[in-house]
């Protein structure tokens, strides 16, 4: 099998004296979508804000062991942050738009990153919104406020402004847990397309959901107050198996 | 019983408190517009000093104090950014967090004659200025610094943490963050303490008095060394100790309600800004 694009090797997270994860080791491998599902507070999101470093916003978590991106340990010396956040996007459970219109939410990150022409922004922002499949529904107003739109089309275009900035990998922090129905079913469908050019890392607590659309599973649940994983691979192997009692305690609703 | 006449007796004392609050402002405010109203014409507006005060008009002295807001603006901004910046954004520990509000208290508590002493002293003495617009503006400056900071800090602080983390996310870096997400964000901020900060700073005579203004004879200043200028409370401040003239009360009044008309105007012309900005904060 191909060398993974991300991988993690005993990541373990603390604050202070508590462990929040431990020895946390995966493999996620190129243009698949990798689960993860757990328990509320096992350290799902913790885990997803380590692959990307944004939990070095938070000073007083530490994070000990290995996150390979490419091979590479993305805790390098020479390794920029910043940069390595713009190739790893993340999309975050509610959406956050900034108060300002469609089109400059859009552009916001790419805008910035100064890769890109400023008179290519416009193309820049039709091709994202329409890999996000929010072109048609907001094409004659990009230029109002982004706060007017529903939170499903807000979503959308979150996910529309990680992709004008070309990422390869997109962490899914419970993307559609803010969602009704028609509009989960939207981003479902998004994540199954954008598989085949991206790989995407997705948080859920929903199990249908990750049966559906994971290529891979890894289950986190809480092991002596830390979140460890219990189980990984195939979504029908890590979903039936009874080898671990919190994974079924889970899946019981428990 | 008991219970209920404690909540009705607390709740008729705050609207007390908030009663005499109103009512010593309509008292100042009428009394003055009463006693000011007949000094207001258009001469006394556009005509300089004339016979010590007892007649002409405030030009150079409302000219001389816009000048000095202006310069207290230009100080005062870049100082309360950079603090509130280091407060909220580049300061991680707490304790170092409580030692820069700290100063910022004390700076707040320092008595407005001891900016003018230290004024005097360097300004004027050490670096040879004189008199001059320039270090009445620094003074005034850093005599609002406080208040402009601690709105900034305010504001700053309650910006929701996802809004930095989700640029933080798009690969911004931190200046970026700073520029694109926090400042936009915090303008309200400095609006609202930079005004709170003016209205103060538009009154005080102290910190002016021995390096900044004169009673008479200044104009346009054309240079920083000597060249003064002329205010409106110095102006109130020279000639109620001084004149016991009694045509001069009129323009006593006049004077001092023209100053309290620049402060509201200031407040007026930000209005729509800061609402506007408010709007595009919450609604979008």
């Amino acid at each position: 099998m191909a060398e993974p694009i991300l991988q993690t090797q005993s990541l373990t997270v603390t604050a202070g004296s508590r462990t929040l994860l431990r020895g946390v080791s995966l493999s996620i491998h190129e243009k698949q979508v990798f689960g993860l599902i757990g328990p509320s507070g096992a350290g799902k999101s913790t885990l997803l804000k380590c692959l990307n470093r944004l939990l070095e916003l938070t000073p007083a978590l530490k994070v000990s062991g290995v996150v390979r991106f490419h091979g590479e340990s993305i805790h390098g010396p020479t390794v920029d942050a910043d940069a390595l956040r713009s190739r790893i996007g993340i999309l975050f459970q509610q959406p956050i738009v900034f108060p300002k219109s469609v089109f400059q939410n859009v552009v916001f990150g790419v805008k910035h990153l100064g890769v890109i022409q400023k008179s290519a922004l416009p193309e820049v922002a039709e091709q994202a919104l329409r890999e996000a499949s929010l072109w048609d529904e907001v094409k004659d107003r990009l230029h109002q406020p982004a706060l007017r739109l529903s939170v499903g089309q807000q979503q959308r275009l979150c996910l529309a402004r990680t992709l004008a900035s070309q990422p390869e990998v997109i962490l899914m922090d419970e993307p559609t847990s803010a969602l009704d129905p028609k509009s989960t079913e939207a981003i479902e469908q998004l994540i199954v397309r954008l598989k085949k050019t991206h790989t995407i890392v997705l948080v859920t607590h929903n199990v249908r959901q990750a049966r559906q659309l994971a290529d891979q599973l890894a289950c986190i649940c809480l092991r002596d107050g830390a979140g460890e994983v219990i189980s990984q691979g195939e979504p029908c192997d890590v979903l039936c198996s009874n080898c671990a009692p919190e994974i079924e305690a889970y899946l019981a609703g428990g | 019983m008991h219970r209920k006449l404690i909540h009705h007796g607390f709740r008729f004392f705050t609207g007390l408190c908030a009663l005499a609050c109103c009512s010593v402002l309509m008292t100042l405010i009428w009394a003055i517009v009463q006693r000011g109203w007949p000094a207001i014409s258009w001469r006394f507006f556009t005509e300089q000093i004339l016979l010590v005060g007892a007649d002409g008009g405030i030009f150079y002295n409302i000219l001389g104090t816009l000048i000095l807001l202006a310069t207290t603006v230009v100080v005062s901004t870049p100082l309360a950014l950079g603090l509130a910046l280091l407060h909220g954004v580049y300061l991680q520990g707490n304790r170092w967090r409580s030692h820069l509000t700290l100063l910022i208290y004390v700076l707040n508590g320092v008595p407005s004659i001891l900016f003018g002493i230290m004024g005097f002293i360097v300004f004027v003495h050490y670096l040879d200025w004189g008199k001059s617009w320039l270090s009445g503006g620094i003074l005034l400056g850093l005599i609002i610094v406080p208040t402009v900071t601690v709105a900034l800090v305010e504001r700053i602080a309650s910006l929701p943490s996802c809004y930095i983390e989700a640029a933080a996310g798009l690969g911004l870096r931190q200046s970026q963050i700073i520029r694109f997400v926090i400042l936009p964000q915090s303008i309200n901020g400095l609006v609202t303490g930079t005004l709170l900060g003016l209205a103060r700073a538009a009154g005080e005579t102290a910190p002016i008095m021995f390096t900044a203004t004169i009673f008479a004879g200044a104009t346009v200043p054309n240079a920083v060394k000597e060249s003064p200028v002329l205010s409106l409370p110095y102006h109130i401040f020279i000639l109620a100790q001084d004149s016991f003239d009694p045509s001069v009360s009129a323009k006593i009044w006049g004077t001092a309600l023209s100053l309290l008309g620049i402060v509201f105007l200031l407040s007026l012309i930000a209005l729509p800004a800061r609402l506007k900005i408010h709007e595009e904060a919450h609604h979008g």
